[in-house]
């Protein structure tokens, strides 16, 4: 299928060179398949997300997009290889907000995100939980905060590794209780949870489509959510902003970016194409069945209103986390 | 009642459409895990989105279908080509292409077949019948157990190495140091990358891979060209001859040890194929009375290595459905498939959704019969690539190396590696130092790495008292490394002494 894509692409390509000798008007974009360069692994979020929606944007867009999976370096490799790509509209960076706005904070990288890429379009989110073993004693975040701070080092968090989406969350909320936890990151949500369960942490980070079936059997207790409302799924359990606790920051972001020097008029024709595809009824099917929301939000707004925001929130937050 | 449930899934599982697909998957499977470079977890992206549109007992086995093709696929250019298409296909890059050479590529493949589908479906049976008792082992081996058992692999590893045991050991120390190239896993700081962001993700597995198991093989087969000439293919342009039965009943023994190795590896969460393959190659090799055919081209070395990875399947699902815990990137996707057709994998799925549960594990045992069937067909399809002319076939084996190590990243730099890889690898051969060990130790260096990190960070440093006080089983394990090593030891010594003529030619003859 991939060979086929390739085809498509090069036939295009081919197709482009002809019309570009007979024809002198103005070609309208896009005329070749878009690359969207997925700075992370085969089979993760980001990729089913992307198979979803790049299986039904051609109708819209006009032409195909191609994943491109570049993983690497926790997603600097492709990350960097979408800034240093042509701003020509055909190569899109499909990533999220702790690649994009927190990683800056932890080391120096080779590129500025903030200034040498601008978002075309918030695709959804996804909000996380924090949930506990049922066998733990505490009723919500507070309960565990508080037995947190009386015994300093003793809480485990099991986490999906350091500054990722199974992290911040609970790094978030350690800081600001100011409870001295210990960290074990593990090889992704999956290894983190077998932890939990089998008694090898205190409390993890999770998405709720995950957990129905050990929630059910009363093998783990959520003690609450990042979203601003409760769950439709579980109403009786309280958001961390209820328990008096900041979540800004902690929610996955999953973001669409371009060059920052990519034409006005291209990003406008991609958003509006965007606009259409969350109209369509097969895509809201398919994004229900694969349990994520399409809350979405223009670009220009994310990086005016979220992007400055949350990139400031994570200096300080890694700042008080590697200062000890 | 879990009884009944079994009995309700075997009628769900006969239907029309369940087989169709699956079937459809397993073709699909085959030939993108034939092509190097596309991994079976790619394709099963790929399909994903459409297996929504199934029913959930169509476009579940259809996802497993493309999985079990695709981990058969792999050992098609292993064994044809020298180029292993996936991580689980290196010890089968031992023996294949040497049987190819002999003209005995299609036994070969066939060997693989019939190896990988009884390893597959015993390992799918065994799942099926122990899914409880395995759900708790996933539960009892945390990151301290994890570590114990991977030295105790890399101790077996070097000890059961015959021939020159210190090039094995020189050869494992440099993949364990290759390892730690690029980002700690862990607090990810810079290790040996020199600022350079490309060494940052570390070395690519399968480009190296590739680099070191298919660039040599082509130079040695320029080579061979240049002495003896551009040659005519074999006078008959068939495909070869097929697999007879003595052949095969002679292997018997060998799939069985590798079925029972590669089960109980994938019982153990975070090890896989890749280790399953070796282990099963090393003690077929350690049991054998002839360990000297070994990596001169004999079947019961492809039996090993195919019957062992194939084992891995079944056991490998069991933490998704009992503890809705994906493993490894392939119950990842399954996960997704699994969710988005309602059932929610957990300690309840059985309870709930017992009958398409058990018709789901049904289909998938019934998927190897199937199998047999459609890749016994296709063999001679891909065996016919053999008949080639040489200088038609070495262009076509190096494009497929060259594209098969750039198409999994899209990255330049994959071939650098690749090259390099390419020519240590050359002069690796022509200094008689095995590369399997490097690799091998490469792969393990990774995940123990990361236990150990893991374990650190458990016992807050005081890593002894811990292991020793509430991690006993580990510390046991470790404490047996040692004798295990002593053990190993007076064995290879007596072996020696036995007078064994142990010749170290050829590549893949000093690992055991």
């Amino acid at each position: 299928m991939m060979i086929l894509k390739r085809l498509t692409l090069l036939f295009s390509a081919v197709a482009m060179v002809a019309t570009l000798g007979s024809v002198t008007v103005q070609a309208k974009y896009p005329e070749k398949p878009v690359t969207l360069i997925i700075p992370l692994g085969a089979g993760g979020s980001h990729d089913m997300n992307a198979r979803v929606f790049t299986s039904v944007i051609p109708e819209f867009l006009g032409n195909a997009m191609i994943v491109k999976l570049m993983p690497g370096a926790s997603g600097q490799k492709g990350t960097a290889r979408a800034i240093k790509s042509r701003p020509d509209g055909y190569t899109l960076l499909f990533t999220h907000n702790f690649i994009d706005q927190l990683q800056r904070h932890v080391e120096k990288l080779p590129y500025d995100t903030l200034k040498e890429l601008r978002t075309v379009w918030k695709f959804n989110d996804a909000d996380p939980i924090i949930y506990t073993r049922g066998d733990r004693p505490w009723k919500n975040m507070k309960d565990m905060m508080a037995y947190g701070k009386k015994n300093p080092g003793k809480l485990i968090f099991t986490n999906s590794g350091k500054w990722g989406a199974g992290f911040t969350a609970g790094a978030v909320i350690l800081a600001a209780a100011g409870v001295k936890a210990k960290f074990i990151p593990y090889k992704g949500g999956g290894p983190a949870r077998r932890a939990l369960l089998a008694g090898d942490g205190d409390f993890t980070v999770g998405r709720p489509s995950h957990i129905k079936g050990n929630l059910r059997a009363g093998k783990i207790k959520v003690l609450g959510l990042a979203g601003l409302k409760r769950l439709k799924a579980f109403p009786e359990i309280p958001t961390f902003a209820e328990q008096g606790y900041p979540s800004t920051g902690m929610t996955m972001d999953r973001i669409i970016q371009a060059p920052a020097k990519t034409p006005q008029d291209r990003i406008d024709t991609l958003r509006t194409a965007f606009t259409k595809l969350y109209k369509a009824k097969t895509f809201k099917k398919l994004m229900k069945k694969i349990g994520e929301n399409t809350k979405f939000m223009d670009g220009d707004e994310y990086d005016k209103n979220v992007r400055p925001k949350q990139s400031k929130a994570y200096k300080t937050l890694v700042k008080k986390l590697t200062s000890k | 009642m879990l009884w009944d449930s079994f009995i309700e899934g075997i009628y769900l599982a006969f239907r029309w459409d369940t087989f169709g697909f699956m079937s459809l998957g397993l073709m699909l499977g085959m030939f993108v895990g034939a092509l190097p470079g596309f991994t079976t977890v790619m394709a099963m992206a790929l399909v994903l989105p459409l297996s929504f549109f199934m029913h959930p007992l169509v476009g579940i086995p259809f996802l497993i279908g493309v999985y079990k093709g695709g981990i058969y696929g792999g050992s098609i250019p292993a064994i044809l080509i020298s180029v292993p298409g996936t991580g689980a296909a290196i010890a089968t890059t031992f023996d294949g292409p040497k049987l190819t050479q002999k003209g005995h590529g299609r036994k070969a493949l066939e060997m693989a077949l019939f190896a990988s589908v009884i390893g597959d479906a015993s390992s799918d049976i065994f799942t099926i019948f122990m899914i409880v008792p395995i759900s708790m082992i996933a539960l009892l081996i945390g990151p301290p157990e994890l570590a114990a058992i991977i030295v105790l692999a890399l101790v077996i590893v070097a000890a059961a190495s015959t021939g020159s045991m210190i090039k094995g050991m020189v050869m494992a120390t440099f993949g364990l140091m290759l390892s730690m190239v690029g980002q700690d896993p862990l607090e990810f700081m810079s290790r040996f990358t020199f600022g350079s962001l490309q060494l940052k993700s570390g070395i690519p597995l399968l480009p190296m891979m590739i680099g070191l198991f298919a660039i040599p093989e082509i130079m040695a087969a320029i080579e061979r060209s240049m002495e003896v000439g551009v040659k005519a293919p074999p006078k008959d342009a068939h495909a070869g001859e097929r697999l007879r039965f003595w052949e095969f009943k002679r292997c018997l023994r060998t799939i069985a040890r590798s079925t029972l190795l590669g089960t109980f590896i994938g019982t153990v969460p975070g090890v896989g194929q890749p280790v399953a393959a070796f282990a099963g190659y090393a003690a077929a090799k350690n049991a054998s009375d002839h360990p000297e055919t070994f990596g001169q081209g004999d079947l019961e070395g492809v039996a090993a290595a195919e019957a062992a990875n194939n084992a891995v399947n079944g056991p490998t699902l069991v933490p998704l459905l009992t503890l809705g815990i994906p493993g490894d990137k392939v119950t990842a996707i399954l996960l997704g498939a699994f969710v988005a057709h309602g059932l929610r994998p957990g300690p309840m799925l059985i309870v709930d959704n017992g009958p398409t549960v058990f018709a789901i594990l049904i289909a998938m045992v019934m998927a190897n019969f199937l199998f047999i069937g459609l890749a016994y067909i296709s063999i001679p399809l891909f065996a016919r690539i053999v008949t080639l002319k040489r200088f038609y076939l070495i262009p076509i084996i190096i494009v497929l190396a060259f594209s098969g190590s750039y198409v999994s990243r899209s990255d330049p730099f994959d071939l650098q590696v690749l090259c390099i890889a390419g020519v240590f690898g050359y002069a690796a051969r022509k200094l008689e130092f095995d590369v399997a060990p490097l690799v091998m130790a490469f792969i393990l260096g990774q995940i123990l790495e990361y236990s150990i990190g893991q374990t650190t960070n458990m016992a807050s440093g005081n890593v002894f008292v811990y292991l020793f006080t509430e991690r006993l089983s580990a510390g046991v394990i470790f404490a047996l490394v040692p004798v295990l090593v002593g053990v190993m030891w007076y064995r290879t010594i007596k072996r020696r002494k036995r007078g064994e003529k142990l010749k170290s030619k050829v590549i893949g003859e000093d690992f055991a």
